[in-house]
């Protein structure tokens, strides 16, 4: 059993104000260690537009090592261009996961683009740094692993990893489209990918995680770690309808593995729920493990999926 | 080669089609039986918003290819559920017998916001012997991907010993050629290669026929045929835009040629087939197919307005 003491609200978008395309929301923290701070990447928005979408951008904010509430510095702009006419990715990089390799800093992203029937559509794409984090080129502009016929769409929501020599992607694959209240909704589940050099991937195919609520439930967040001779995946999962609200909004989940294809499904485990009151008193979501000179800290989103921006729990 | 056209071989104006398709018997795909040949082919209705969605339907032929026998009475393949790949129209849709089934590499269309369209392809298993197919899943088989970022389509699978080779197009860029001008699309022939049809290695971004109209020009719908131990490659091109009524950059139907199945040699300067004056395919000539019967080797091919009215036919003199 986890147990996790709630630090407060970590990050905000309302700790910035010159930076127009970082209006609002602070979404999906993933972290880069320095020797002196803690990168956080998420991703934000600026404004929507006259008929009130949104895009996406992907950012990080720099915390001092020796307290993580201290900010250092945020960059000074978006980490990632949006891709051009008919990309992938024109329509926002959301979100972002990153992993040190040689000098190489490589970041697989989401990409957003917009379709007539259904609202978006995703696929991952994979861009690469050599300044340590600060820029990244795009690898191509088209997506890293394709659209295949049992992952038809919305494939969204990367989290790279290393274990030994392989590369694991855990992310997320779109099942159907949920008309709800002539609106359809996205319902997704979380799948993996291995590799042995982060290019070629070859897709394990099938649901990793079982589904709790319904067999609509929506998956997201994969977030995988080792310890104590196990592999824990922390994850968010919601109702496939009427889930922008506290009852059937995303609660945070947890698994178990020890061969990181098979998992074992125990949210009680998990030890994180939503709160009496405040940031993340409606929902719980998009959770991040990371372990910091001895501890062990939980980054997630609390309401509406990152508005107020991310928080942090510590290890007890 | 020299081509002797037949003319016009099917109207589908003539016929009662499903799913209420009046208009465009579009990219005619062979497929031989005993005692007729039996020639898939897209055509279209329109949705509630009065947008264009195509579906695959059959004719059935006699082996002269100009008596019909019938035509598809119901849907051979559904459109794909809400979001998917191929929600808006099939377009093209290629046929091989394989082990006892007949496979279909369907090229699925999508509708997208700030480009028109986006296009992946499917593949689709008959055992029926053709009159309905069954998808695998309801994503593509091949996609976009790193080096070609979308529009990847008009399939045509051959299989050569125990290795499937597909002739594809993959998209190359959406543009603004005018300004207020909706993007136009160029696309490229490609290749990619498979052990069991339905895993595919793309060669990701590598043009195998050479452009002759320049960078805009677009390559489509390749089909692929052993003569005389030599590969011969039909395809159409077309400026990529203003194409559509202005008959100096519409479609042409090219040629290539291979002794290696790798390297193509482009030989369509002069043009492979030409239209005739005052006919049905005297502006525009497109969406080829070359098939063998009964030892004589045909094209089928699209005419004026990209098939709106049909296909015709074309025999190769030897």
């Amino acid at each position: 059993m986890f147990r996790w003491k709630k630090l407060g609200l970590l990050f905000g978008p309302r700790q910035v104000t010159d930076r127009p395309w970082l209006k609002e929301f602070a979404q999906a923290p993933a972290v880069l260690l320095f020797d002196d701070f803690v990168r956080v990447y998420f991703s934000c928005r600026p404004p929507p537009d006259a008929n009130g979408q949104y895009v996406s951008r992907s950012a990080f904010v720099d915390l001092n090592r020796a307290n993580l509430f201290e900010v250092r510095g945020i960059s000074e702009r978006p980490i990632l261009p949006l891709g051009g006419l008919g990309e992938f990715d024109e329509f926002g990089t959301y979100p972002v996961s990153v992993i040190r390799h040689g000098n190489e800093v490589r970041a697989y992203y989401a990409g957003w683009t917009r379709c007539e029937s259904v609202p978006f559509n995703v696929a991952i794409g994979l861009a690469i740094s050599t300044d340590g984090g600060e820029t990244f080129a795009k690898a191509g502009r088209g997506p890293v692993i394709s659209y295949s016929p049992d992952e038809p769409f919305v494939m969204s929501g990367p989290k790279i990893r290393r274990f030994g020599d392989g590369w694991y992607r855990w992310y997320i694959a779109g099942r159907k489209w949920k008309v709800v209240g002539g609106r359809p909704e996205p319902v997704y589940k979380i799948r993996l990918a291995t590799s042995a050099d982060g290019w070629r991937w070859t897709k394990v195919n099938r649901d990793l995680i079982v589904s709790r609520l319904e067999a609509d439930e929506a998956q997201a967040s994969p977030d995988v770690f080792e310890a104590g001779g196990r592999y824990h995946m922390f994850f968010c999962y919601r109702f496939s309808d009427d889930y922008r609200g506290k009852a059937r909004g995303y609660r945070i989940g947890y698994a178990w593995s020890t061969n990181l294809l098979d998992w074992t499904r125990d949210d009680a485990q998990g030890g994180i729920d939503v709160s009496e009151a405040g940031w993340d008193s409606e929902m719980v979501s998009y959770p991040h493990v990371f372990t910091l000179d001895g501890k062990t800290y939980l980054a997630y989103l609390g309401n509406q999926v990152g508005r107020h921006g991310f928080g942090l729990a510590v290890r007890e | 080669m020299r081509w002797r056209k037949l003319g016009q071989i099917f109207d589908p104006t003539e016929h009662a089609l499903p799913n209420g398709c009046a208009e465009f018997a579009q990219s005619p795909q062979a497929l031989v039986f005993d005692d007729f040949v039996r020639i898939y082919f897209s055509t279209r209705a329109r949705d509630a918003g009065g947008k264009y969605l195509s579906h695959v339907a059959f004719v059935d032929m006699k082996k002269n290819l100009r008596d019909v026998l019938r035509v598809s009475e119901k849907a051979v393949i559904p459109l794909g559920d809400l979001g998917c790949f191929d929600e808006h129209g099939i377009f093209p849709m290629n046929v091989l017998r394989h082990r006892g089934a007949v496979y279909g590499y369907t090229s699925g269309w999508s509708r997208r916001v700030s480009v028109s369209v986006e296009t992946a392809i499917g593949l689709a298993v008959s055992r029926d012997g053709g009159i309905t197919f069954e998808r695998l899943g309801s994503g593509p088989i091949v996609a976009a991907s790193l080096q070609e970022p979308y529009l990847v389509g008009d399939a045509f699978v051959k299989v050569v010993g125990e290795q499937f080779h597909m002739w594809y197009i993959f998209g190359t860029g959406w543009k603004r050629f005018s300004d207020g001008a909706p993007p136009d699309r160029t696309y490229k022939i490609g290749h990619a290669s498979s052990r069991d049809g339905v895993s595919w290695q793309k060669e990701e971004a590598q043009q195998i026929i050479p452009d002759r109209l320049g960078p805009d020009e677009s390559q489509a719908l390749p089909t692929v045929i052993e003569i005389d131990q030599r590969l011969h490659m039909f395809f159409c091109y077309r400026q990529s835009f203003d194409f559509r009524k202005n008959r100096d950059r519409g479609y042409r139907i090219g040629h290539a040629c291979s002794d290696d199945r790798v390297s193509w040699t482009r030989d369509d300067a002069r043009p492979a087939l030409d239209g005739t004056s005052g006919a049905w395919d005297s502006d525009m000539q497109c969406y080829p197919h070359v098939f063998e019967c009964d030892g004589q080797v045909h094209l089928l091919y699209n005419g004026n307005e990209f098939g709106r009215r049909g296909f015709g036919l074309a025999v190769l003199d030897r």
